[in-house]
């Protein structure tokens, strides 16, 4: 697996700031995405131990992180190695907050149980989801490209099997 | 007059010089001469007026005042004498403004008196008044420490005010009838005249936020300082949990969310919201509501920046029954609290002067840098910086002697309304020395990061050792400091330099001498005080934990920065975790810089690239004005009133949250 963009510190993927860690390959290849070069699976640099074990040490040494977004491309396409990183992640760093974002819709992945996508799906705490929809774009929204894109708590959206939305902390 | 300076006997390079200064006021010839202050446009005719004042003034100070080891330390490039304009005729530097005496007992600006104000309204004009008429009692900046504490009685007079029309208009009482102290915090009033309580409320709410955005407007457009410049205004609030000061704080912050005119983000003042536990840090505190709206503010607009009274430095002298006694500071960070004298609070005394080490160059020649040794020469390093620092002491007490024998009358407003403490009580031809000596003298220093470079080959950031000796260095120039105020009986006090005018000049001449050196003087400035360099990539946690001991340090006044990127406005959790991340580390004073953009064509704010997201014009087209800080200010569009050294040091810094 290929990762294309980490930044340490972010704040524009996510509620307070975060860990931004984006893997390569997409193949919903949504009209106007705003970096089509991330497609490709070959793109950006080779996902090595060393690298997972550098960005989760940087993880691990910050205090001030609120968690870690996992983008792409799109994750979903690298379900299991986004995995295993994930529990290689809170072995080392403890109980870390992800939010993830991914083209699938929640309902779509609710319809793959027993998938490395599901399995993905549920270790992680907030999903930003839904294609990139052109004529939908607004720049004035948190977090995400196009109105129909949304920001959904996962364990409780599971459990009640319909989508809760996400609720920021502090509002302005 | 006998030439002091015998640096220059030649008289005919004197003339020389002499119309060579005027010839380049005149031209604009020198762009980072006219832009040395960035809320100075020096392009302007009163610009151009006040720079032939100004430069004349330093060119008479240093052939004629200052004694010729000053001189000499100026000429080596290692003392920086600020605002050395103001040196012969003794001007004094800054002032907290007891805001709360001046509008209780009413004032007289000279042309003539002010009655106390009877409404919040009136109370607001009249700050930014005695602000305009402090403003050229000196030369530095005016800063009100505790206005909601100041203002709050005036809040009361209109509450009551429209209290008593309204028990009258909903027939609900006697206009006239003993109530005992109305105010609106009074739930028995409240249940008893529910009608006329809820009027008084209204009513008090939208003169109090009328009030604060005429405040502001005036503020950002009173050009009545030398120069065409606005007064440099500063003002601290947070801390008052009365409903009237809470609303004081509140209606400000509003008015600064809502902006000037058109919408734009003021320049001026500069707003602080003093952060105190157990008041407005968590979410049973009182003001709890005002903190969370003060990150909001400061997310949108730059301003608040945030001081921490309960940083161990500050809070030593902490009297919760005494507001005067909070930590403040003025904008640009000078922090004013203690007095061997005994006055400990605030308002009624400032800095009076300071000189800045030029540490870059001290640790050149006695570093490794250069190829001239293995091993930095600390003993020869330590010799050298004493010498200079008792240079700069004797600067400082020279112009303190200067500054004594001024007469009252010379600064007018400030002494004769007692603006600072006492003068009320001296005659027009008093000298002021014995006032004075409540303010401070300080000694400032620049380019801690460099200096590191230049000595061990990495800096503060880089290494673990170097950070020691780095925090030792600063030690030694505290204790240095802590000393002379013994010797001298005055309060000596060590800055970390804003250093406006200053982060290019030292560089610019140090490279004349030693060329380009890397990562040490291949940048158009020097790195600001103690701060780790800003082009240095450092995750901002660790940023605030190496910064925040040399705050302890630093008793004239200091400030961290963090550098956002993105559009912080987005991300409250982000925003209010690093100021409480900060406070945590005790951080003295702090602030988060981040971008804001603004077009001109649609008015949208944020962050701009090349187009604007919200009206898609391409900035070949309209006008981007790009707002950024600069030592503490914010200026207008950094493009075209920050100095080269400044533009430089903005295109290089590091930001957080990509």
């Amino acid at each position: 697996m290929n990762i294309c963009g980490y930044y340490p510190e972010s704040i524009n993927e996510g509620e307070g700031l975060r860990a931004s860690i984006f893997i390569s390959g997409c193949r919903h290849r949504c009209p106007g995405c705003f970096s089509p070069a991330t497609w490709n699976f070959k793109y950006g640099e080779l996902f090595t131990e060393e690298r997972q074990a550098e960005i989760i040490l940087d993880i691990k040494n910050n205090p001030l992180l609120s968690g870690v977004s996992i983008l792409g491309g799109d994750p979903f396409f690298s379900a299991e190695e986004v995995n295993d990183f994930i529990d290689l992640l809170r072995q080392e760093a403890g109980p870390v907050p992800i939010w993830i974002y991914t083209g699938y819709t929640f309902e779509e992945l609710l319809a793959m149980p027993g998938t490395p996508e599901f399995g993905l799906l549920e270790r992680c705490d907030v999903l930003v989801d839904g294609r990139f929809i052109k004529n939908l774009r607004d720049p004035s929204l948190l977090y995400r490209g196009s109105s129909n894109q949304r920001i959904i708590r996962i364990s409780e959206s599971l459990a009640a099997q319909k989508v809760i939305d996400w609720e920021p902390l502090y509002s302005f | 007059m006998a030439l002091l300076n015998r640096i220059y006997t030649d008289q005919e390079q004197m003339l020389d010089e002499v119309i060579h200064l005027g010839e380049e006021i005149v031209a604009s010839s020198n762009l980072d001469a006219l832009r040395e202050n960035a809320n100075l446009n020096g392009e302007s005719f009163s610009g151009k007026m006040s720079k032939f004042g100004s430069e004349y003034a330093k060119w008479y100070a240093n052939h004629f005042v200052m004694p010729n080891h000053l001189v000499q330390a100026i000429q080596d490039n290692i003392v920086y004498v600020h605002d050395l304009d103001q040196y012969a005729i003794g001007t004094t530097n800054c002032i907290f403004i007891p805001f709360d005496k001046l509008l209780a007992g009413g004032f007289n600006t000279g042309n003539g008196s002010v009655r106390p104000p009877n409404s919040i309204m009136t109370a607001m004009a009249l700050v930014a008044i005695i602000f305009q008429s402090q403003q050229n009692a000196q030369y530095g900046g005016v800063s009100a420490n505790k206005l909601d504490y100041d203002l709050a009685p005036y809040v009361s007079k209109s509450f009551v005010k429209y209290f008593r029309k309204g028990l009258d208009y909903f027939e609900e009482g006697d206009e006239a009838a003993d109530l005992g102290e109305i105010s609106m915090g009074r739930s028995d009033l409240q249940e008893q005249y529910p009608r006329t309580f809820k009027y008084a409320s209204k009513e008090t709410e939208s003169e109090t936020l009328q009030a604060a955005e005429s405040l502001i407007h005036n503020l950002n457009t009173m050009s009545s300082r030398a120069g065409g410049q606005i007064p440099f205004t500063s003002i601290n609030y947070g801390t008052c949990t009365s409903p009237e000061g809470q609303l004081v704080i509140q209606s400000l912050l509003k008015a600064t969310m809502r902006g000037l005119g058109s919408g734009e983000t003021p320049v001026f003042p500069i707003q602080i919201f003093k952060c105190k536990q157990g008041v407005n840090q968590e979410k049973e505190d009182p003001n709890y509501h005002l903190f969370l709206m003060a990150a909001e503010c400061s997310a949108k607009r730059l301003y608040p920046n945030f001081a921490n009274l309960d940083a161990p430095l500050n809070l030593q002298y902490y009297d919760p029954a005494n507001p005067d006694t909070e930590f403040a500071t003025m904008g640009c960070r000078t922090r004013v609290l203690s007095d061997r004298f005994g006055r400990n609070h605030l308002s009624g005394k400032g800095n009076l002067s300071f000189n800045t080490i030029n540490l870059v160059k001290l640790g050149l020649e006695h570093g490794i840098a250069l190829g001239r040794r293995r091993e930095a020469d600390e003993r020869g390093f330590y010799r050298e910086l004493k010498h200079y620092m008792d240079i700069a002491t004797d600067g400082l007490l020279h112009r303190f002697e200067i500054q004594s024998r001024q007469k009252a009358k010379a600064s007018d407003f400030m002494m004769r309304e007692g603006v600072w403490e006492g003068g009320e009580h001296l005659s027009p031809d008093d000298q002021v020395g014995d006032l004075l000596k409540h303010g401070s003298l300080s000694i400032g220093f620049i380019g801690l990061a460099e200096c590191m470079k230049a000595l061990y080959g990495k800096h503060h950031g880089e290494d673990e050792e170097v950070y020691r000796k780095a925090y030792d260095l600063i030690s030694y120039m505290r204790k240095y400091c802590d000393e002379q105020s013994k010797r001298h009986n005055l309060n000596i006090t060590l800055f970390a330099t804003p250093a406006e005018g200053l982060s290019g000049k030292f560089t610019k001449r140090d490279r004349a001498v030693y060329g380009k050196v890397s990562e040490i003087v291949d940048r158009e400035y020097y790195t600001n005080s103690f701060h780790i360099p800003v082009y240095y990539t450092i995750s901002a946690a660790k940023k605030i934990e190496l910064e925040a001991p040399f705050h302890d340090l630093c008793n004239a006044g200091a400030i961290s920065y963090i550098e956002l990127d993105g559009n912080a406005r987005n991300n409250p959790a982000a925003f209010i975790n690093i100021v409480k991340f900060a406070l945590s580390k005790q951080v003295s004073y702090f602030s988060i810089n981040h971008p804001i953009d603004r077009c001109t064509s649609c008015g949208y704010e944020g962050i701009i690239g090349a187009t604007c997201p919200s009206c898609g014009q391409h900035e070949n087209d309209v006008h981007i004005r790009r707002l950024r800080r600069v030592t503490g200010y914010l200026t207008g569009d950094y493009q075209t009133r920050f100095n080269a050294a400044k533009q430089a040091e903005v295109r290089d810094r590091v930001k957080h949250g990509i």
